[in-house]
């Protein structure tokens, strides 16, 4: 451990401590000035994302050792994801503005908050230890529940927050368990040791057990069948800009959470998850996609569609192949921002007189919102997975990689349940291009704007020209890989 | 222009998005200017790339211009590259062409619709995707031309917002088309995992070499070929296109008749090389083919609505289609393509025009007399009615009966293509038979309509008549690219020979039809017989009398009195005998097995409303319920894994 | 005698294990706040002969500062202070109890089952060697030429048990220990703004003037009460 391991922890260290900083401001006498807590936020989340590529220079190089005993690694696979996360979190401060400048609820504490969930899923996407990735996600879990419950006058957001948070402990108490017992069967957290301690065992109950286990934590985290239950109510409940957060942001770190313990630590015992995994994955397609068919409220059936894209991501995991961690790495991006901009049309109707909820609010939203129903449509395709939008190219790798692996039979669930969900996606743009006009007012402010513009961009570039990002992604998760192969 | 094919979709593409955004601001006139524009320039510079090709191929070769790459990295992508091959021209030629007149008889035809700019910005997107379509060099490529053309459709179809069923129409062809697309994305899939590549060259030379395994080629083969019949409507997944025609009528002329639904025709011979080498997904396709032909050709005869019966009409012809490609004759497949985009299109647009002189009706019930009141559309109309029908010398005839010939010639399954043949050869008959009674309904007799509408009868504008007489035309000669062996004149089998690039003879792989002329001409003979004894049928049936003969055998049953006292009597026994049972098939086809098939989708409907129902029970809202079900779930997967 | 003073410890896990459980259980029970919490502190410190009698000292020593000494006084301070007495008399078992009996049951037998030798990780069975652990520590070699350097080399040690907790948390844990902290901060920030009463939020009038009469319109009544 030297300084130029301390450095390694830059980005965590400017985002906790920046926290802090924006905690305090309103204590020196900043509670008036709430609309500059944006552009501190903001600025908080430049820095950080300077640090994090800075870091990339420091370990000079794709793989790094991980330091700290083991806890903690800088690679390309972490680069990747923090700056999915802080790109995230800065459009979740956009995205929040209107909100909080109409509730009047204090600003720099909201922000901070945001500031310590990026720290947890920095450190979730670092950690290379069962320990530091629990208390990563601990610490992301435990902002989520504050700003789930943030409408505090709102029965429902705070309804939503007590879900989340009793939901969210026990998902937790089961995912420690989980960790304890591979713990007890290998004796150490750090993932190569546990991949090292398994290549050489048979399968015993402990061990199946411990996976098992840790898996349904992480399934609680990223929403998968049947650990869902949660999603719906508290994606309802919560204020809209943190369930654009937790169905994005908190995805996103799940995933990558999940994809290194798998990748790294029990590709040994392949055989014995995978089918458990596969019935997950499939059961959330169906389940999801079924289930937002009938919902009338757009939260609601958002929550069920990110259920349903949970489980086109487990199939990344599933396949355990190169072609898996691609498509997962590259869905999630694609699937962050189009599910970003669709939640920032929504805040844009949402309004105090007005809910922005229904289906029936979206009606002749092209006549209103020309831009807006617009990138809504291409938002949609890409959720839906038709070229030459962004999801497109996310599901082919993930689907490919299904089929590579033998799991044909999942391709053909998710295919089948990916033409399912173009229809209630399908009704949204019905919603907007072919039916008259609700009269609702729409509130199009300059930061909803430019996230949906941001998506927009990221949507159709990674659709356009895929090569570049698909270029980077190989760079960020082939170290990864390199292991499954060498063992 | 050789390398800028790149080009021919972005044009329209580019009038997309002058339209579509900015449609309301510059008036219907610049909409007009820039659609059209947009299609006649496209179609100006596939032709001109057309000829560049001629001259710099004089073997025919195939012409790749690389655009850029798509992605590769992974292994599984593709390059955005479009190519020029016969195949590639035939259908470019007839997409850009008949495209633009059709954009240009929209200019009439929806002069007095709202949303113009839309219209036109969705037409334009359209033709940009099926160019997209045609031109793309893979098959991951052309797949983002195939489901853009859906959209478009989609789009298109729900045009008509204050119509109720029209969104729910345009839903259910998108849908249907995605469980098609399934198949085309697995068969991607497939061709990744075992050939590598989806280039069309790459998968095929594969092939050629021996590197694919029947039992791949087969998979792969019925992969796409599930994956035609959702886009060019067949058996099961025809169920789309009859609604489909929702949407405005140079819509379903364009898209619903001459260009999209044909994709599927396309794609297959496309892969033809494929299809050789697995005669039992040939066996197939022509299985599935004839009966979509039969089928959908009886249900015709019981339509009462003009668009529905030439939609059902098409989903027929489609049939006839896949027939040819399905018995190997991959080339009179592409014939009947190109003929039949040339008088459905027409016929579509006749319809369009006579709706447009009705003022919106459709219900040929009300109609009737029209021949002297639409001179322009009466005689365009019937030339194409002649050419559907496959009366010598017009287009349909050659291509219909190549198809016929090929199917009883076809050396991979002798006693099946029999099967088939005859099965194309009644779904012939009754096309005849459906199309002069829609003629005979719609032209002759006495006008059936409100006295409004009479007075309102007109002749279209020169926009609409002009596609119209053009189609005409090319209906009557559009055959004579096709002219067979048998006639002896001095240019035979045209596209045959155009074609040969494309579908190679190679060693050992599925060999080509020889046709005997003996069987030609038999088939040919058997066919036009059949033809005129339908139109003598539908004659004495509907000619001035409307559809009395049709409500009378709905009402009574058609006794020996009833047959004695009519002074036709011979007629009349034709038809007791032949003539009412096939109608009463034709009534059972189109409102059971039409109805299982639609009832068995709307049942899958259900099923989804209800699992959702179901799973919304769950949903409680309810804490502890939540955590219970938590534990329940780990208990049940620790106890599955254990 | 060899085997009773075997035995002991045993009888004594058994004793103390059975009381953390079914003191444990009675938290949920409880009715009174105030002995709900009072068996709260009868379950740590069963929980912490517990950890003695494993050779954790140290912790057990802080289980019972740390828990019973100060988080229980705080949560009776709190209990008394917001003054509750007792639940209301609704039924505490929901109607899902048969339900979650048997998922429990249920789990109940598969933990069981994995209570096996032989399946886990095995230690060293030397106790000292579980105290061991590498230090740092440097000494003085004489070079050739007669100059002394000292040089770093790392060594097994055994230590105290707050020793090696010691290394254990700011060594090998430091990363985890120190998010802990980030994590506590949150969870206090939270309470805060959970608990914290916001002015104005459900009232129309926001004006700082209406907060300052609010404020002093309180104080007189508390006032009021006092007197």
């Amino acid at each position: 451990m030297t300084w130029a391991d301390t450095l390694l922890l830059l980005p965590e260290l400017i985002a906790a401590t920046g926290a802090s900083i924006l905690l305090i401001v309103p204590v020196l006498g900043g509670r008036a000035r709430g609309h500059m807590a944006k552009w501190a936020m903001l600025a908080l989340m430049a820095v950080t994302a300077l640090a994090v590529i800075g870091s990339t220079y420091a370990v000079a190089g794709v793989q790094q050792t991980p330091t700290f005993r083991a806890m903690f690694a800088v690679d390309a696979f972490s680069v990747f994801f923090k700056l999915l996360f802080v790109v995230v979190i800065a459009l979740v401060t956009l995205l929040s503005e209107d909100f909080l400048s109409e509730e009047r609820y204090s600003t720099w504490e909201y922000y901070s908050l945001l500031a310590f969930a990026l720290c947890g899923m920095m450190f979730m996407a670092s950690g290379v230890s069962l320990i530091t990735i629990y208390i990563g996600l601990e610490l992301l879990a435990l902002s989520s529940y504050i700003l789930a419950g943030y409408y505090k006058n709102h029965e429902e957001s705070t309804e939503a927050a007590m879900k989340y948070f009793i939901l969210g402990t026990v998902s937790s108490a089961i995912l420690l368990y989980g960790i304890s017992l591979i713990y007890g069967v290998c004796g150490s957290m750090r993932l190569s040791t546990i991949a090292a301690a398994l290549s050489t065992m048979l399968s015993n109950d402990a061990l199946m057990f411990g996976i098992m286990l840790l898996a349904a934590g992480l399934c609680f985290k990223i929403a998968a069948v049947p650990f869902h239950v949660w999603t719906p109510d508290v994606y309802v409940g919560a204020p809209t800009p943190i369930s654009a957060f937790l169905s994005t942001g908190s995805k996103a770190a799940a995933f990558a959470v999940f994809a290194r313990v798998f990748y790294v630590a029990f590709p040994a015992f392949h055989l014995d998850w995978s089918n458990v995994l596969a019935a997950i994955a499939a059961l959330s397609m169906i389940v999801g996609n079924l289930a937002a068919i009938t919902q009338t409220n757009v939260k609601r059936m958002l929550a069920y569609s990110s259920i349903s894209h949970a489980g086109y991501s487990l199939l990344g995991i599933i396949a355990m192949n190169e072609m898996g961690l691609r498509g997962i790495l590259i869905y999630t991006m694609v699937y962050v921002f189009a599910n970003l901009g669709i939640w920032a049309t929504i805040l844009m109707l949402r309004r105090h007189a007005y809910a922005g909820e229904s289906v029936e609010d979206f009606r002749g939203l092209h006549k209103r919102a020309p831009f807006a129903a617009f990138s809504m449509v291409v938002f949609l395709l890409s959720l839906g997975g038709i070229p030459p939008t962004a999801g497109f190219i996310g599901k082919y790798f993930l689907f490919a990689a299904a089929v590579q692996a033998g799991f044909g039979w999942l391709a053909i669930v998710a295919v089948v349940m990916s033409a399912v969900s173009m229809f209630y996606y399908l009704r949204l743009v019905v919603a907007m291009y072919l039916e008259e006009g609700s009269g609702a007012e729409t509130i199009y402010s300059p930061s909803l704007r430019f996230v949906t513009a941001l998506s927009l961009t990221v949507t159709l570039v990674v659709g356009f020209i895929p090569e570049l990002p698909i270029r980077q992604v190989i760079e960020s998760s082939s170290h990864l890989v390199g292991r499954v192969v060498q063992r | 222009m050789l390398d800028k094919l790149w080009l021919i979709p972005l044009i329209p593409f580019a009038g997309f998005l002058l339209n579509g955004l900015f449609g309301k601001k510059i008036g219907n006139g610049l909409v007009t200017a820039v659609a059209l524009a947009a299609s006649g320039l496209t179609a100006m510079v596939s032709t001109l790339a057309v000829f560049q090709y001629l001259g710099a191929y004089p073997d025919h070769g195939r012409h790749l211009d690389r655009v850029y790459n798509w992605f590769t990295a992974g292994g599984i992508g593709t390059d955005v590259a479009f190519q020029l091959d016969p195949l590639s021209i035939v259908m470019l030629m007839v997409v850009t062409w008949v495209g633009f007149l059709i954009h240009l008889y929209s200019v009439g035809y929806m002069g007095e619709e709202d949303g113009y700019g839309r219209y036109f910005a969705y037409l334009n997107l359209f033709l940009s995707a099926m160019l997209i379509l045609v031109l793309g060099s893979s098959y991951l490529f052309i797949f983002v031309g195939w489901e853009g053309v859906g959209l478009c459709s989609y789009l298109l179809i729900g045009f008509y917002y204050d119509r109720d069923y029209a969104a729910a129409a345009g839903k259910k062809a998108f849908i249907v088309n995605r469980i098609g697309d399934f198949g085309f994305l697995i068969a991607m899939f497939l061709m990744f995992n075992y050939a590598g590549t989806v280039d069309f060259a790459g998968v095929q030379s594969m092939a050629a070499r021996g590197q694919l395994t029947p039992t791949v080629i087969t998979a792969i083969c019925l992969l796409l070929f599930l994956g035609a019949c959702g886009k060019s409507a067949q058996i099961p997944l025809y169920i789309w296109l009859p609604d489909a025609m929702a949407g405005p009528t140079p819509v379903s002329a364009l898209i619903h008749a001459a260009t999209m639904v044909t994709a599927g025709v396309y794609m297959l011979v496309r892969s033809n090389l494929l299809y050789r080498m697995s005669p039992s997904a040939m066996m197939v396709v022509a299985l599935i083919g004839g009966l979509t032909a039969l089928f959908s050709a009886t249900i015709a005869v019981a339509q009462n609505d003009i668009k529905k019966v030439l939609a059902y009409s098409t989903v027929s012809q489609l049939g006839f289609m896949f027939i040819g490609v399905g018995v190997g004759a991959f080339t009179s497949g592409i014939f009947h393509l190109v003929t039949h985009a040339f008088f459905k299109a027409c016929l579509f647009l006749g319809a369009g025009s006579v709706i447009h002189a009705m003022g919106g009706e459709q219900d040929m019930r009300k109609m009737g007399g029209l021949r002297k009141k639409i001179p322009t559309t009466f005689w365009t109309f019937t030339v194409a009615t002649i050419a559907i029908s496959g009366f010598p010398p017009f287009a349909g005839f050659f291509s219909k009966d190549e198809i016929l010939a090929s199917a009883f010639a076809t050396p991979y399954f002798p006693a099946v293509g029999k099967l088939v043949w005859l099965m194309g050869t009644v779904a012939a008959f009754f096309t005849a038979f459906y199309m002069f009674r829609l003629w005979y309904l719609t032209f002759t007799g006495d006008f059936r309509g409100t006295h409004e509408q009479e007075h309102h009868l007109h002749e279209s504008p020169w926009t609409m008549t002009f596609p119209l007489q053009v189609l005409a035309v090319l209906s009557i000669i559009g055959g004579f690219i096709g002219l067979p062996q048998m006639l002896h004149t001095p240019v035979t089998n045209l596209l045959e020979h155009w074609m040969q690039p494309v579908i190679p003879e190679i060693e050992g792989i599925g060999k080509l039809i020889e046709i005997p002329v003996g069987t030609e001409a038999t088939v040919a003979l058997v066919s036009t017989l059949l033809a005129a004894l339908a139109w003598y049928l539908a004659r004495q049936r509907y000619r001035g009398r409307g559809l009395a003969a049709d409500l009378a055998t709905e009402q009574s049953h058609p006794g020996l009195v009833h047959t004695l006292e009519n002074k036709y009597y011979v007629d009349e026994g034709y038809d007791a005998t032949v003539v009412t049972p096939l109608r009463q098939l034709s009534i059972f086809s189109w409102k059971v097995i039409d109805g299982i098939i639609d009832g068995t989708l709307g049942l899958v409907g259900y099923t989804v409303a209800a699992i959702g129902d179901l799973l919304r029970f769950f949903q409680t809202g309810n804490v502890r319920n939540y955590a219970l079900m938590l534990f329940g779930a780990v208990v049940i997967l620790m106890w599955v894994f254990a | 005698m060899d085997a009773l003073t075997a035995s002991i410890p045993l009888l004594v896990f058994v004793v103390v294990g059975t009381i953390a459980v079914a003191s444990s259980i009675l938290v949920v029970a409880m009715r009174n706040p105030v002995n709900s919490a009072l068996f709260l502190l009868l379950t740590f410190l069963c929980v912490a002969v517990l950890f003695v009698m494993e050779g954790a000292e140290f912790v057990g020593a802080v289980q019972v500062l740390v828990y019973a000494g100060g988080i229980m006084v705080l949560f009776l301070f709190v209990v008394m202070l917001i003054n509750v007495r007792a639940l209301p008399d609704d039924r505490i078992l929901s109607p899902y109890w048969t339900g979650g009996a048997v998922v429990g049951a249920a789990v109940f037998v598969l933990l069981v089952a994995l209570v096996r030798p032989g399946v886990y990780h095995e230690q060293n069975d030397n106790p000292l060697a579980l105290r061991s652990t590498t230090v740092n520590a440097r000494h003085r070699v004489v070079q050739p030429d007669g100059t002394t350097v000292r040089k770093r080399y790392t060594r097994q040690q055994v230590v105290g048990n707050s020793e090696a907790i010691g290394m254990a948390l700011y060594r090998d844990y430091l990363v985890p220990f120190e998010v802990a902290s980030l994590f506590l901060l949150v969870a206090m920030v939270g309470a805060i703004l959970i608990g914290k009463r916001e002015l104005g939020i459900d009232d129309e009038d926001v004006d700082p003037q209406y907060i300052v009469d609010r404020v002093a319109e309180e104080k007189e009544m508390k006032e009021a009460m006092s007197a």
